[in-house]
């Protein structure tokens, strides 16, 4: 049984690796998660998780140099699929492979999360959004951030792909959040995961390439994390049904 | 608000009102900042949003498509982006009439929280700015209270919603997913 959940935002900026990290992690307590780095033109995965220095990444997985398990690592308790940074390994990915390599590794796990591109402009930064069963829509409480997040639900919904939730990350003003949270649940499909603070303890785990979760667990921003995770409600499709669909999900140009 | 075209230093599509506001403020240019979505028959024409300028620093804001004028502008020319900009330079005399108006008027880090929700930005408007300027700016509160109104606004938000289906269903059948 697996549910796909895509982590996106349209515009970059507010958090979303950290955010998929930390729920990956939070996650983790109750399901066998797996997280993939989506943004394959622009990866950042692998620095947030310490896996700067691996040898095998996604991209040469997508050039069919490699095999998927060997792009997989265990940490903090979760399997990471990190992407690399080489212009090289962009060029030589080839996107078409990401709905089986999404397709094989949800045979065995509970939960996906694919951190996605911050851009709904091209066919691959759209991808996770189309091949998720729901999005977590990351949200600053901002003008600029909210049209976003109500386009990335638009775009959303033209695939079929649900909301799962709203995260209000790096939020600065306490006061005002519940308010506009509130009325920002009127748009969108679904509630309000979590409000998390803006922290420094989230740029310093960036600093340390450690997850926050692992960098700094009683930082309020982890604790809000937690709360995210224990109200995201996982619906588990049977794992065969998800592997079908992400095998059907139509092949994105090559970059 | 009639404004005459001055001098157009910069004209391009940006992803960011941020870029622009920080190109201004860095070149300290007097005139104004025209703002609209770059494909006008992709959105529709909504009219454009302009904020004029003194020595980089905002001073007021005005919506060409709501007639609108003041904070309220600024949330009328908010957009998902990305923006078509263009940045005028301006003889301080000709914008007198305009600048004067002050129902119009803006606090000089609201545009830089507002349209492009960068508070560094704000902050260095905010240092470049003449000290008359800062009395009355209120930075938190404005800035919340900017993001309910924006909110309040059921009618734009519900047409946000329907261009970003229209794009959405758009790019599908362009991209055949």
């Amino acid at each position: 049984m697996v549910e796909a959940l895509a982590i996106a935002s349209g515009k970059g900026g507010t958090g979303k690796t950290t955010s998929t990290l930390a729920l990956g992690m939070a996650l983790a307590e109750r399901y066998d998660v797996t997280v993939i780095d989506a943004d394959t033109g622009m990866a950042n995965l692998l620095f947030h998780a310490g896996l700067a220095d691996v040898d095998t990444t996604l991209h040469d997985v997508l050039a069919g140099s490699a095999p998927v398990e060997a792009a997989v690592y265990d940490r903090h308790g979760l399997d990471v699929v990190p992407c690399g940074v080489s212009l090289d390994g962009f060029r030589d990915a080839d996107p078409t492979r990401l709905r089986s390599v999404v397709a094989d590794l949800a045979t065995d796990t509970d939960v996906i999360l694919l951190d996605s591109a911050a851009t709904l402009g091209s066919r691959a930064g759209v991808l996770p959004v189309v091949l998720a069963d729901r999005v977590v829509v990351v949200l600053q409480p901002t003008i600029p951030s909210l049209s976003d997040g109500l386009k990335v639900q638009e775009y959303a919904a033209a695939y079929d792909t649900g909301v799962a939730g709203l995260l209000f990350n790096r939020v600065r003003d306490d006061e005002a959040i519940d308010r506009i949270a509130r009325k920002a649940e009127q748009y969108f499909e679904g509630p309000t995961l979590a409000t998390v603070p803006e922290s420094d303890a989230a740029r310093a785990a960036r600093r340390a390439g450690e997850p926050l979760l692992a960098h700094a667990p009683a930082a309020a921003a982890a604790a809000a994390f937690e709360e995210a995770a224990a109200t995201l409600e996982v619906r588990e499709s049977p794992s065969d049904v998800v592997a079908d669909r992400f095998r059907r999900a139509v092949i994105p140009d090559s970059p | 608000m009639n404004l005459p075209a001055g001098s157009l230093l910069r004209k391009r599509v940006v992803a960011e009102p941020a870029t622009a506001l920080a190109t201004a403020l860095d070149r300290a240019v007097t005139g104004y900042l025209r703002l609209a979505p770059p494909d006008a028959l992709l959105f529709e024409a909504e009219g454009a949003g302009v904020v004029t300028l003194a020595d980089g620093v905002p001073v007021v804001a005005y919506h060409t498509g709501t007639d609108r004028g003041g904070p309220v502008a600024l949330g009328d020319m908010a957009l998902p982006g990305p923006y078509g900009m263009a940045l005028h330079e301006l003889d301080a005399a000709a914008l007198a009439s305009v600048n004067e108006t002050d129902a119009f008027r803006v606090p000089p880090g609201m545009p830089a929280e507002r349209l492009a929700g960068d508070g560094a930005l704000a902050e260095r408007t905010r240092a470049a700015a003449p000290a008359t300027r800062l009395e009355g700016e209120q930075a938190v509160g404005s800035r919340t209270s900017a993001v309910e109104a924006f909110l309040d606004d059921e009618e734009k938000i519900r047409s946000l919603k329907a261009r970003a289906r229209a794009e959405a269903r758009e790019r599908a059948a362009e991209w055949d997913f």
